[in-house]
């Protein structure tokens, strides 16, 4: 059985301009960090079953890859030519729709483990790239490419997107000290609410040409932000975030809703210098970063407007920050070859 | 006799200015990384080189947890190939020279570990062939090396090079053993840090 494993990842700035309808018209930029929570893949060969079993939040048990419901796998196998005779199933900290780029890590830790159970080995490159190719060309997801990157790298990093589908990857080489400091300032929420992004995608892909100088900006914000990053200008990060977030409102109208709205005015009523929704949005995870001081003022708050509006999974999600991208954990009885 | 040290000072003095520190750096994250999943890393040069390796792997799997031995749950697993002078003759004198680090390397290796390939002149066969072996399994290579780095440097993830003119082993070395101490000394305050902050 081959085991492997893809951190989730927190995206600060430039998110949305991963999207090809913007980066082949101007390159696209994003920073982001890899945590410490993974999306692990289990895939056993079972050559005395004629079957394909897929297990994740349902098990599904068929007689050919084609018949699979779950169309990351079935589309994965199926390009690989892989009909049957396999079991894949799948282990994450935390569910798919909180905007951490958990559906991403799956396809990577996916990519990378069914490519060993062939024999052979794949780089974070070619790891990311397949991953890519799998979500956005075979499943026809209405995604860009940073979560994929993310990854499969591991760690933080800034990835620009070029308009000839290349990517450049240059890790921001943090301290330690720095590393530590800053998880000390973030506060990261579950909202309760989980959402598909390509609901959100789907129309803001539709607004590229008319916000392209929006998303022009936010893809220029990474630089500056990078420098404050490194500074250890945890304050400058946060109004650059808060910058950030009111630009991304105006992408599509799905972004933010009432509730949002409400947890993050009430986020940054309380102190925090600035705040965003991870991912598409329209629900998922919401990030501040906040003096320390502030940290338990604000945890307050967004309890209570949890409370009042009934969601039940709100939840304070503890986070570090982790170099690791996408892995093999385990190899055993498989022979690869190299 | 004073002025013969002081010209090699000063000549040591100019390479360090040329320590790549981007590339050191890049070699911390590939070290922290192997530790978040648990991987071993294993060190292996020539003469000098192999002297380096010893003695950083001594270092890194103890000095690094010195002060608080107990209480971290996972240490540094460094690994100096090969691990005994028994191993590297058998392999020398049944295989080949050529075979002494790649050989035992193959013996170990997994898809979670680290290579740090230590060699100045960049182009040892012995050092190049393990180096190739763990490009293959899509394990970071870490390569110190130095003159104009040769074919490790090419091949290596994180490319300390210190660069100085062809056979200045004496200052090349010297330098490799700052650049290892100063991993060390890194995750050695990493470490105490995450405990004095809890």
């Amino acid at each position: 059985m081959i085991i492997s494993r893809a951190p989730l990842r927190i995206s600060f700035v430039g998110g949305g301009t991963d999207l090809a309808a913007f980066y082949r018209i101007s390159p696209g930029r994003v920073i982001s960090t890899s945590i410490d929570k993974y999306v692990y893949v289990a895939i056993n060969p079972t050559p005395l079953i004629n079957k394909v079993t897929a297990r994740y939040s349902v098990v599904e048990g068929v007689n050919h890859a084609r018949e699979l419901k779950n169309d990351r796998i079935r589309e994965a196998l199926l390009d690989l030519g892989i009909e049957n005779n396999i079991e894949v199933g799948t282990f994450s900290h935390l569910p798919v729709g909180t905007g951490l780029g958990a559906s991403s890590s799956f396809a990577v830790a996916l990519m990378k483990g069914l490519y060993a159970c062939l024999g052979k080995r794949i780089d974070r490159k070619e790891a990311a790239e397949l991953a890519c190719r799998l979500e956005i060309q075979l499943v026809k997801e209405p995604i860009g490419k940073q979560d994929q990157y993310a990854a499969a790298f591991g760690g933080f990093n800034i990835f620009q997107f070029n308009p000839d589908e290349s990517v450049d990857v240059e890790p921001v080489l943090l301290d330690y000290k720095k590393r530590l400091d800053l998880e000390d300032h973030i506060i990261l929420f579950f909202t309760g609410i989980t959402r598909a992004a390509s609901d959100v995608l789907v129309e803001q892909k539709a607004n590229v040409s008319e916000k392209i100088n929006t998303l022009k900006e936010m893809a220029d914000s990474v630089l500056p932000f990078k420098e404050r990053l490194l500074a250890g200008d945890f304050k400058g990060m946060g109004e650059m975030l808060h910058q950030g977030w009111l630009k991304k409102k105006t992408l599509a109208s799905k972004v933010s809703n009432k509730i949002i709205d409400e947890f993050y005015d009430a986020g940054m009523n309380y102190g925090a210098w600035g705040g965003k929704i991870l991912g598409a949005g329209g629900g998922g995870c919401i990030l501040f970063l906040a003096p320390l001081e502030k940290k338990e003022a604000i945890k307050e708050a967004l309890k209570d407007i949890a409370n009042k509006n009934n969601l039940n999974d709100f939840k304070e999600v503890p986070v570090r920050f982790m170099q690791s991208g996408v892995e093999i954990l385990s190899t055993d009885g498989i022979n690869i070859n190299h | 006799m004073e002025e013969y040290i002081k010209n090699f000072l000063l000549k040591t003095n100019a390479v360090l200015e040329y320590l790549p520190t981007k590339e050191i750096a890049k070699a911390l994250n590939i070290l922290q990384a192997t530790y978040e999943r648990d991987g071993r890393i294993y060190v292996f040069g020539n003469g000098g080189s192999l002297a380096l390796a010893t003695h950083w792997v001594s270092d890194f799997n103890k000095t690094v947890f010195d002060h608080h031995l107990d209480k971290h749950s996972r240490r540094f697993q460094a690994i100096r190939l090969p691990t005994t002078e028994e191993e590297l003759t058998a392999w020398a004198n049944d295989v080949g020279f050529e075979m002494v680090f790649a050989g035992p390397l193959r013996n170990y290796i997994q898809d979670a570990d680290t290579v740090v390939a230590i060699s100045s002149s960049g182009n040892s066969p012995n050092v190049i062939k393990a180096v190739e072996l763990a490009k293959s399994f899509k394990v970071p290579v870490i390569g110190l090396s130095g003159f104009d780095g040769g074919r490790l440097n090419q091949l290596a993830d994180a490319k300390i090079l210190i660069p100085t003119e062809i056979g200045a082993y004496e200052l090349v070395e010297g330098i490799h053993g700052v650049v290892l101490h100063s991993m060390t000394k890194y995750f050695k305050d990493y470490f105490d840090h995450l405990l004095e902050r809890t």
